[in-house]
């Protein structure tokens, strides 16, 4: 009885025309005034996913999207209090790391049984993709991209010092050997050698995790913190024998080291791979000191590879699947309508999650795409925890307190394990 | 005939008048001040998961007053008289001065109670630290309670003095200074976000104006936001640059209140300048200048945009403040029991503020 009513409501949103379903949409990724609906053309995060909404908002049968207006640094605080406003958006996108929190609450709605009358096939997604929405056993979302952390690196500079072999960039496979890579920089260029966010956004701490990963070790392991050991401390002192030899600067925050490497005063600069195709336009231009640009896998210093990374879904709340079927159907629409863009969303140099677009020629003929390849099988994370923001931020406070404050390293690693610890008994 | 009718209807006395003319304010004044109130007093009694009391309103449980002791208290927590020596010894000094001010009567009762009993405060809380294997069970609170102290603390006597020394200067009726009123005005009536915006810009070491100035000077920029030297130096000054305009305007008010006799008198006794401002401008002014501190203080206790949007409190914590402090525990961190247990906590400290000022002003009055 039940679906025949949804499926009258169905019907009747459907029979009266130019009445258009709307769907409010929550995301970060910051904001694009002329986006478009073009979704081959846009460049950079921000434009490429507003042109692909604005295109599902011109392109969907009766089914209208209005962008809601939100902050990137507030975001999740805004999406919780409009979850226990009662007011969440119809469809969000969302962290991977944040699944267990959101999911835990019963705030999404489960998807498995609609996602294959949307047009959407989870057989599709590769297997990371799929463990990225699940919990519990249930999918609560629509996986969008993966994403990790790259070197980009200024080929110039690298070739100046000699550090370029077969076109490709000589990267270090030691901490010993990144000290001397970054002296030769140096020396020939009069450049620092790696440059990153280390002053605000946790760039800094996903660089200490790879490193602490790369040996086999975590920030904690089931309910006990471990930070506090040789693991962490050998990652952080790679990164300050940079700074202690002037071969970086801890003090710049995202927008001034991405602008000191487009500037060319910087050989590498650690960010994600959502800027390969906004430095790669750059390098395009004349007036940026970047001319020739690659994007690397993140360089195993230790014994195995890793590289920090996270993925972007879309979910939908579960308060909307169970009061207002109409909405929810329009807010598969446009799930669907993401998901059939994969590969749009690709361009900005994010690894697809659908195998049919990994596969794709398309996707392989992407600019440097082939350059970081490895990096999918490297991808690393946290554990899954509820507390994931407080966690990053404990690290991201007392790695600041090493680099920008000269605390001492077992202090800091102490403190943070002592912290971490706090969050983890609440 | 008609004065008649209406003496003949039913009069409200005036006392019912009154209260039928309050009703509205009342019932506003409960349901969007006293009820919130009392309902974050409420929460703060409790274990409260933001998310998981909106989906389960069962989901939070009664803990009294177990918030307060885990934001405020730690394990093994001993009180000493050196635990803090420069602060302690600046509290001893406090209620010296203040005792020795009262008795030589060149202080009122009020004002000499309120500085011997903030000076009393200033030697006894920092004596509290941990002992021997304790800790703070939280040990953000104190340091972010202390920061948003130095932030107060070097705000209000700068907004104080540059908008006093700007009223001052600026204190005529030439066209020239009404344009500059408005030139100094203007700043207030941004938003928090234009005004971080500004001095972000302006405090980059890469494209900012102030790296540029130091630059052809010859010196290194300065990395403002990142620095732990300069991170709340920064905030602080984008503050003043902010929040000059309103005490600008309650200073120009203050000073057109002082009669042209007065300084006409004090020339004939040669004071004039700086000598005019020190003995007639600044005893006529005493009650503004007072209005305006607490004004600030109450003001500049909630400090939360420019911390939050310029430096996310960093570096390592330095400008970390109560508000934002609390907006974290309860928006990111969903602890809103523990959040309100701090904001509670501000609670007392600005109604503190409050009272000193009803105290301070009722001491003119006499």
């Amino acid at each position: 009885m039940k679906q025949i009513l949804i499926g009258a409501a169905f019907a009747a949103g459907f029979a009266v025309p130019g009445v258009a379903q709307e769907v409010t949409l929550g995301r970060f990724f910051g904001a694009c005034e002329d986006a478009g609906t073009d979704t081959k053309a846009s460049v950079g995060e921000a434009c490429i996913i507003q042109s692909i909404i604005n295109a599902a908002s011109a392109g969907i049968d009766g089914v209208t999207v209005e962008t809601l207006p939100t902050d990137w640094g507030n975001y999740y605080d805004q999406i919780k209090a409009a979850y226990a406003g009662g007011t969440p958006p119809d469809v969000h996108v969302m962290h991977r790391h944040r699944v267990p929190e959101f999911a835990g609450l019963g705030a999404l709605a489960e998807l498995s049984d609609d996602l294959a009358a949307a047009g959407i096939d989870p057989d599709d997604w590769a297997p990371a993709a799929r463990d990225a929405v699940s919990f519990d056993g249930g999918i609560y979302g629509v996986p969008m991209d993966f994403h990790a952390n790259l070197w980009h690196v200024n080929m110039d500079l690298m070739a100046e010092a000699g550090l370029v072999e077969d076109g490709k960039p000589v990267l270090p496979s030691s901490p010993e050997e990144l000290l001397k890579h970054a002296q030769m920089v140096k020396e020939a260029t009069g450049q620092d050698y790696l440059a990153a966010d280390f002053a605000q956004f946790p760039i800094g701490v996903r660089l200490v995790l790879a490193l602490m990963w790369q040996q086999g070790a975590n920030i904690f392991d089931g309910d006990t913190a471990t930070i506090n050991d040789a693991a962490a401390l050998n990652a952080v002192t790679a990164i300050t024998q940079l700074f202690d030899a002037d071969l970086a600067d801890p003090q710049l925050n995202y927008a001034d080291s991405q602008q000191a490497f487009l500037n060319g005063e910087a050989a590498v600069l650690v960010n994600g791979t959502w800027v390969v195709d906004l430095y790669d336009a750059e390098a395009a231009k004349a007036e940026t000191g970047l001319n020739d640009y690659y994007a690397a896998d993140f360089p195993t210093l230790f014994d195995q590879g890793a590289t920090w990374a996270d993925s972007h879904m879309w979910a939908i709340p579960a308060s909307l699947k169970a009061n207002d079927p109409e909405t929810f159907g329009a807010a598969l629409k446009v799930l669907a309508f993401i998901n059939d863009h994969n590969i749009d969303w690709a361009r900005t140099g994010h690894m697809a999650v659908r195998t049919s677009v990994l596969e794709s020629a398309d996707y392989a003929a992407l600019p440097h795409r082939d350059e970081y390849a490895t990096t999918a099988s490297i991808a690393r994370d946290t554990p899954p925890s509820e507390r994931y923001g407080a966690i990053q931020d404990v690290l991201n406070r007392e790695l600041q307190a090493i680099w920008l404050t000269d605390k001492p390293v077992e202090t800091a690693l102490a403190d943070a394990e002592a912290e971490v610890q706090d969050l983890l008994d609440r | 005939m008609a004065r008649d009718r209406i003496a003949g209807r039913r009069r409200l006395t005036q006392k019912q008048a009154a209260a039928l003319l309050l009703l509205p304010f009342f019932a506003v004044y409960a349901m969007f001040l006293v009820y919130p109130f009392l309902r974050g007093i409420w929460i703060s009694l409790h274990d409260w998961n933001l998310l998981a009391v909106a989906f389960n309103p069962d989901a939070k449980e009664f803990i009294g007053f177990e918030n307060y002791q885990r934001v405020m208290w730690g394990q093994n927590i001993e009180w000493s008289a050196w635990a803090s020596p420069a602060l302690q010894v600046v509290g001893l000094a406090g209620a010296g001065l203040a005792a020795f001010l009262r008795r030589t009567d060149r202080m009122s009762r009020a004002t000499a109670i309120a500085l011997g009993l903030a000076s009393v405060l200033l030697f006894v809380l920092p004596g509290f630290h941990p002992g021997e294997g304790g800790r703070w069970y939280d040990r953000r609170f104190w340091p972010t309670v202390g920061n948003t102290l130095v932030f107060v603390g070097l705000t209000v006597p700068g907004v104080t003095l540059t908008a006093l020394v700007i009223a001052a200067a600026i204190n005529r009726e030439t066209r020239a200074m009404a344009v500059l009123r408005t030139l100094f005005f203007l700043s207030q009536v941004l938003s928090v976000t234009v005004v971080t915006l500004i001095w972000q810009i302006m405090f980059s070491p890469r494209q900012g104006l102030i790296a540029n100035i130091t630059e052809v000077f010859g010196g290194t920029p300065i990395v403002w936001l990142t620095d732990q030297q300069f991170a709340m130096a920064a905030i602080v000054i984008t503050t003043i640059w902010w929040s000059l305009g309103i005490a600008m305007i309650l200073f120009l008010a203050g000073l057109q209140d002082i009669s042209a006799d007065l300084y006409e008198a004090g020339a004939l006794d040669n004071a004039t300048g700086v000598r005019a401002f020190r003995h007639i401008t600044l005893p006529n002014l005493k009650r503004t200048i007072t209005l305006v501190i607490v004004l600030q203080i109450i003001l500049h206790f909630q400090v939360f945009g420019q911390s939050h949007l310029m430096t996310q409190g960093g570096p390592n914590d330095t400008t970390q403040v109560l508000v934002r402090y609390i907006y974290q525990t309860g928006f990111r961190d969903s602890e809103l029991g523990r959040a309100s247990a701090m904001a509670v906590f501000l609670f007392v400290i600005m109604s503190g503020f409050s009272v000193l000022q009803f105290v301070v002003g009722r001491e003119d009055d006499r």
